[in-house]
């Protein structure tokens, strides 16, 4: 239900003057700087510019807050269109056809349609969320450690199903991912796998380990090429094709529907959901569309789908710190901060006693988007020149830049050396057919899956019985063995029917 | 008589660590407890990786007759990732700073780049920018040679 004076009282709140909106630019090319600069996370640039919320009205902080969110989640594309390294976890997807698009030469039309999808997607989201957030923070509550487990391991599954003809590396790649994820302290208070190294008794750094894993390996690769782009045509930065792939964005109605439905529902699972919901997006994509093999070569309804559903779970991770409390990452983590620094708790109290100020972020977000086109569409002509750099320039300082970010992002030396060791990982991940995003997927994912392990049996006294009475953790079980066998048992089932 | 090419063996060769990594660590983690807690993900997911490697090695067993696939130099990728390793094993002592400055003036020396100007102005110079706006970004201190560590 809406409540129209609360909606009143909200535009008033953001269009009573012009002083909220001051910051929200800033905000937004903060967050396009710390997304598109790999090693600089969204939720660092957030706990940065906290301090500096203390100084504004709650409004405004969030307002600050929510346009660097959305200028992060948009800006983790561009490297990983660029230089295959996904400013976040919520961007792989992105890489995997982006990037190929960059290498043909389609950088311009790459990151245009990238812009698009996301800033319709956060529209979309936003107002999925205006209308849903009673609902969603409803569904979101029925989720229990059970569910949280299958949903994990239905993510890793999901991207070890696009490994094709190596589905059992693909498979086996996303278990070895769950299984480094585990390394460190357990909940039953003991060390595994560190090797006695003290770095490793917090576990293996996910980010830095994520950043070896695809871009330094995927460096070493071009080691003999001499630029990103091999036709010296195509290595020029057009601001009228990134435009007119920006508009060229519309014409992929449904894959943007698609992702922003997943986004907004995905996305609202704590902890889990913009990792999974790009690459569900991503693989319902490549699976409902008339040529499949063309994804992870360059289809731009790739980039589309991955682009729609992590612009669209920023609106549902705000669903669930709104409506309960509860941060679904470092980026609402942060938020939540925010809410304690102006002593205002989340959760269904704060919706009831201030639905305006909920609308007016909602409505913020809607002009969060249209200066995001703004800001991206003079921001990524200058990225774009990443291009025109000799391969012999880029290498080295591509490498630099992702060990200044790993030190950036464990305080130590853990993770250069996290960034070094998984590099060469990656690279022999990939030339011997195994999944990278799997294995990725697993490290980022395998210490969850196993605190929610962990409490299911808890929960359930060891009994499997358990599990017959969470009916969505049987359908997510269901999902997962569709999604892992469903095309190859439809197309055994064809040809058995053909013969 | 049917044989594996030497990518064949390659695969297999890393097929066998992987899964040797995975035991040992199940191994490591069951001394470490026994507890249904402590294993309770390790355990299963090790003895999945088990029958996956199986598969694997049947998979490649019935593959044996085919021709390696053409892929980069081994030799042309070995300096490069000795480079990458060099650098980061000795930014504790190099600091950002030099070791940074370092890298870059290696690699481009190594990959034909005999332009003095270019070569120490660019690592002079991204060494320098990279290392000053970490230093400020950071909450916490850069290692350093010349640079001062804290600003």
């Amino acid at each position: 239900m809406i409540d129209v004076d609360a909606l009143h009282s909200g535009l008033g709140l953001l269009f009573s003057s012009f002083t909220p909106w001051l910051i929200v630019i800033p905000g937004i090319l903060i967050g396009l700087i710390f997304g598109a600069i790999p090693g600089l996370q969204i939720s660092m640039a957030m706990a940065i510019f906290l301090p500096m919320t203390l100084y504004m009205d709650f409004m405004q902080a969030m307002l600050f807050l929510t346009a660097i969110f959305t200028g992060g989640s948009f800006g983790g594309s561009i490297p990983a269109i660029l230089m295959n390294i996904p400013g976040t976890s919520s961007s792989i997807a992105t890489a995997f056809d982006g990037y190929p698009m960059s290498r043909k030469g389609e950088h311009n039309i790459a990151l245009g349609i990238a812009l698009g999808s996301s800033c319709i997607a956060v529209i979309i989201g936003y107002s999925m969320l205006f209308f849903l957030i009673q609902p969603i923070s409803s569904a979101v509550l029925t989720l229990g450690p059970a569910e949280m487990s299958a949903v994990v391991l239905w993510g890793v599954t999901l991207i070890a199903s696009l490994s094709g003809a190596h589905l059992a590396k693909g498979i086996m790649s996303g278990l070895i991912g769950l299984l480094i994820g585990t390394v460190g302290y357990s909940e039953a208070g003991v060390a595994r796998g560190t090797l006695g190294s003290a770095y490793l008794l917090d576990g293996i750094p996910a980010i830095p380990a994520m950043m070896g894993m695809f871009a330094a390996s995927e460096l070493f690769k071009l080691v003999n090429t001499q630029y990103l782009v091999a036709d010296s045509s195509a290595r020029k930065v057009s601001v009228r094709v990134i435009f007119a792939s920006f508009k060229r964005a519309v014409t992929y109605p449904w894959v943007i529907l698609r992702g922003s439905v997943i986004g907004i529902f995905v996305g609202a699972i704590p902890g889990v959901g913009s990792s999974v919901a790009n690459l569900l997006s991503y693989i319902e994509t490549k699976r409902k569309d008339k040529n499949p093999e063309s994804f992870g070569k360059g289809n731009p309804a790739g980039v589309v789908a991955s682009e729609a559903a992590n612009s669209t779970s920023e609106a549902g991770s705000m669903a669930t710190l709104l409506a309960l409390g509860i941060p679904g990452g470092g980026a609402t983590a942060v938020m939540l901060a925010a809410f304690a620094m102006h002593n205002i708790t989340g959760g269904p109290q704060f919706i009831r006693e201030q639905t305006d100020v909920v609308y007016a972020i909602i409505f913020a977000n809607f002009g969060q988007a249209f200066l995001l086109i703004a800001l991206g569409l003079v921001f990524i002509p200058l990225l774009a020149n990443i291009v025109k750099v000799p391969m012999t320039y880029l290498i080295p300082s591509v490498l630099a830049l992702a060990v200044f970010g790993a030190f950036g992002l464990t305080g130590n030396m853990a993770g250069p050396y996290t960034v070094m060791i998984f590099s060469l990982i990656g690279w022999l991940f990939k030339r011997f057919d195994y999944s990278v995003p799997a294995a990725v997927i697993g490290i980022l994912l395998g210490n969850m899956a196993e605190s929610n392990l962990i409490y299911t049996y808890q929960i359930s006294g060891a009994q499997w019985s358990y599990l017959l009475e969470r009916p969505v953790t049987i359908g997510i079980i269901v999902l997962l063995f569709v999604s892992l066998l469903g095309g190859r048992l439809v197309n055994a089932l064809s040809q058995t029917v053909k013969k | 008589m049917t044989t594996f090419n030497k990518h064949q063996i390659a695969d297999l060769l890393v097929l066998t660590v992987l899964l040797a990594l995975v035991l040992g660590y199940c191994w490591d983690a069951y001394n470490a407890s026994s507890q249904v807690i402590n294993l309770i993900l390790v355990l299963p997911l090790t003895g999945l990786v088990f029958i996956l490697c199986a598969i694997e090695f049947i998979n490649q067993w019935r593959k044996r007759d085919q021709q390696a696939p053409e892929l980069e130099p081994f030799a042309t990728i070995v300096p490069v990732v000795s480079l990458f390793a060099a650098y980061v094993v000795t930014l504790p002592w190099l600091g950002f700073d030099v070791g940074t400055c370092l890298f870059i003036a290696l690699f481009l020396w190594c990959h034909g780049e005999r332009r003095w100007r270019w070569l120490l102005g660019y690592s002079l110079c991204f060494a320098s920018l990279m290392t000053w706006f970490f230093s400020q970004m950071l909450p916490y201190p850069l290692p350093m040679l010349i640079l001062p560590t804290e600003y």
